[in-house]
């Protein structure tokens, strides 16, 4: 289990890292999330030990991370941390001598995780070589490679296209179901909502809001209702308890700010025509991050 | 971590030696080397003016020309003069020996009895004669006015024998350590070429090559998941020992490069016989110089400090290179910070080479035991005879311990730098790194 107390840091007056606590159990998969400059990195660079921090304790199974527990964990930096001047091979080799592996195990495991990626024709390619989504491939690849306790991913999803995403997206699964300890931010919530069971919402370091995803959402009050009828908007917002009412391609979406307020609207919508969709939704995570922080999460 | 650190080391290494730029720079090493130890032969296979033969024509009415021929190769031959002479005796006219001088590069030479200074003669050439050739026929006509003087004096053989024979000239130098300066001249020039010049470029290659290696890891961010895995003070480790191994691996190319290079000039030789009699002749020569001067005693006796000298400042300047590494986030920021190291190794550089000059210097001598700089001028002035063995210990004591204080203090800048990223001016972040440290 990877647990944070308090942890604090400052860059000279600034405080990028304020009190911050939480607890990530094996198996489990836990988003940390913030605006540019939110102290996400900072946090990051803590639990790995890049950087000391000015207070509180990190504990990774009850002991503190030094150089003797880092080979069992993994770590994807948000910028390229590749040497580019190798290949794919002396650089996976490279990073998981580090890790304590030796060369043989390493080789094997490459070739299967090249495969797994479908890569495996550049195994002998310069790194400066491979586009900038393969390159992020290989970055995970040596996140990974030593089978970590513990992976942090900065930013996994960075460069890559949909299907990338989805492969990563089965790696993550597969390793949460190994027991491994992930830890993630991203900047695209719909992933974050696709993974996250637990996470942390950094607002200038501190925490703002966290727990399990599904406790925020039940937590929250506003609700979501897609709507596809003969409407009239003007009649639907004069509703009590409706915020807002968007439409959209497909549909209408009425934002309300209470479970109450659902039947308020549901007997509206009885008198109209055409209903073919009344759906009660949680909101998004991005809705609940633009009420927290006071702007929406992406850039 | 010790696994971790030699596999840092090897790979460190490996990326330097194992490229084609090491192996094509040290082939052009080798070409070059071998280029200038045989610079002579391949000027002349190229061939050019300097075949032509500098032709004299001599116009004797003294029945003096094989004396004047012979007198003047000799002395040509002795003064080592490069210049090839032909002399032919001629009987043609001298006016129309004079009309072909602006075509064909000669010089007349007329001998003339003269009834009061006994020989007169005269030196016409078109353009004005070089000084040697000059000095040689000017000897070669006295030597021969002082044949004929001798000749009509009636003197006897023995008396001409006497008179002609040459004096003999014991040289005496009263300094025990250094024969005599001809030679300290010959060892310094020599300590400047083996140990100066090879050292210089070394320290430079190695300052350079330990800045780009951790510039490209920093640039790159790969410096932060090697320090995730191994402290700093492996890495910085790893980079000095990989760096010194690997400028100690060149500096013993060069010295093999050299070696063969001196081999195939030797090679050469045993081809054309007379030049390789004449450079065996000046290698032998040399080497008795060397052995006379004392130099191979007092390198047997400070070798082995010398050695532990140079390797640490290897040591010195890897470290120093390292660190200033780390501060830097690009290659030209490690440049500006690069320029004063590249001062100091001038200033040593240029101290060890005056050091012959300015013999007894006490700001020489001082230098040398100034870590950083005493690794060029304390070898040089050991071998000249300027310091004793103790002070070249107490220079080598000096530069160990320096050693290991810059790696103490070095280590905490470098901790500090490494993952130091900021945007801010130069200056600042060093001051930066000097107050966290």
């Amino acid at each position: 289990m990877l647990t944070l107390e308090h942890v604090t840091k400052y860059y000279d007056q600034l405080k990028a890292v304020d009190d911050l606590s939480f607890e990530v159990k094996k198996g489990e998969i836990f988003g940390l999330l913030g605006v540019n400059g939110a102290g996400k990195t900072t946090t990051f660079r803590m639990i790995i030990g890049l950087l000391a921090k000015d207070n509180g304790t990190i504990l990774l199974d009850g002991k503190p991370i030094d150089y003797n527990v880092t080979d069992k964990i993994g770590f994807l930096t948000e910028e390229r941390s590749l040497l580019t001047k190798l290949t794919v091979k002396e650089q996976v080799i490279y990073y998981g001598v580090l890790k304590g592996m030796d060369e043989k195990n390493i080789l094997n495991r490459l070739d299967y995780w090249l495969k797994r990626f479908h890569i495996e024709e550049y195994k002998n390619r310069k790194i400066k070589e491979l586009s900038k989504g393969n390159q992020q491939k290989i970055q995970f690849i040596t996140a990974i490679i030593n089978d970590p306790e513990l992976l942090i991913l900065d930013e996994p999803f960075t460069g890559l296209d949909p299907i990338n995403v989805e492969q990563f997206m089965e790696v993550i699964k597969e390793l949460k179901e190994k027991n491994t300890i992930i830890i993630f931010s991203s900047h695209r919530m719909e992933h974050v909502e696709l993974f996250c069971e637990k996470l942390v919402i950094l607002v200038h370091g501190k925490s703002v809001l966290s727990g399990s995803l599904k406790e925020i959402k039940k937590s929250y009050q506003k609700k979501n209702i897609h709507i596809q009828a003969d409407v009239d908007i003007s009649k639907l917002k004069e509703i009590e308890g409706v915020i807002d009412v968007e439409k959209t391609a497909e549909d209408y979406i009425v934002k309300i700010k209470d479970q109450e307020s659902i039947s308020n609207v549901f007997n509206y919508i009885k008198k109209c025509q055409n209903v073919t969709e009344f759906r009660v939704e949680d909101p998004t995570l991005n809705e609940i991050f633009l009420e927290k922080v006071g702007v929406l999460y992406e850039d | 971590m010790k696994t971790k650190l030699k596999f840092l080391v090897k790979q460190s290494l490996g990326k330097k030696i194992k490229t084609k730029w090491f192996k094509i720079a040290n082939i052009l090493v080798l070409i070059c080397l071998i280029a200038i130890a045989n610079i002579d032969r391949i000027v002349t296979f190229f061939g050019g003016d300097f075949e032509e033969k500098q032709e004299i024509i001599l116009i004797d009415h003294t029945n003096s020309y094989d004396f004047f021929s012979s007198y003047f190769l000799s002395m040509s031959n002795s003064l080592g003069e490069m210049k090839n002479y032909e002399i032919q005796k001629s009987t043609e006219n001298i006016e129309k020996l004079k009309e072909g001088l602006k075509e064909e590069d000669r010089v007349i030479i007329t001998l003339d009895f003269d009834s009061e200074n006994y020989l007169k003669s005269q030196v016409i050439t078109y353009n004005p004669i070089d000084t040697i050739t000059y000095q040689l026929l000017s000897t070669t006509i006295n030597q021969l006015k002082s044949n004929i003087v001798i000749q009509t004096s009636n003197m006897s053989p023995e008396e001409i024998n006497a008179l002609t024979s040459p004096v003999e000239i014991e040289k005496i130098t009263t300094n025990e350590e250094v024969e005599n300066a001809e030679s300290q001249d010959i060892i310094s020039v020599g300590v400047i070429l083996v140990i100066i010049m090879p050292f210089f470029f070394l320290i430079t290659m190695l300052t350079q090559m330990i800045g780009a290696e951790i510039n490209d890891e920093k640039s790159t961010r790969g410096m932060e998941i090697i320090i995730s895995n191994v402290s700093p003070k492996v890495h910085f480790l790893s980079k000095i020992i990989a760096s010194t191994i690997f400028v100690v691996v060149q500096g013993l190319l060069l010295v093999v490069y050299a070696i063969l290079a001196f081999a195939i000039r030797m090679l050469l030789n045993g081809v054309t016989q007379t030049s390789g009699m004449e450079i065996s002749g000046m290698i032998g020569d040399l080497w008795q110089t060397i052995l006379q001067s004392g130099v191979l005693h007092l390198l047997g006796q400070g070798l082995p400090l010398i050695l532990i000298l140079f390797l640490a400042s290897f040591l010195l300047y890897a470290i120093l290179a390292g660190v200033l590494a780390s501060m830097t986030t690009s290659v030209e920021d490690y440049q500006q910070l690069q320029t004063p190291l590249m001062i100091i190794l001038l200033i040593g550089y240029y101290v060890a080479i005056m050091a012959s000059t300015f013999e007894g210097s006490l700001f020489i001598k001082i230098l040398s035991f100034i870590p950083m700089i005493s690794f060029l001028v304390a070898p040089v002035i050991f071998i000249l005879g300027q310091t004793t063995l103790m002070e070249l210990f107490i220079s080598t004591i000096f530069s160990v311990l320096f050693c290991f204080i810059l790696f103490h203090y070095g280590l905490r800048i470098y901790k500090v730098g490494i993952l130091n990223y900021s945007s801010s001016k130069l200056w600042k972040k060093i001051m930066k790194s000097v107050k966290k440290a």
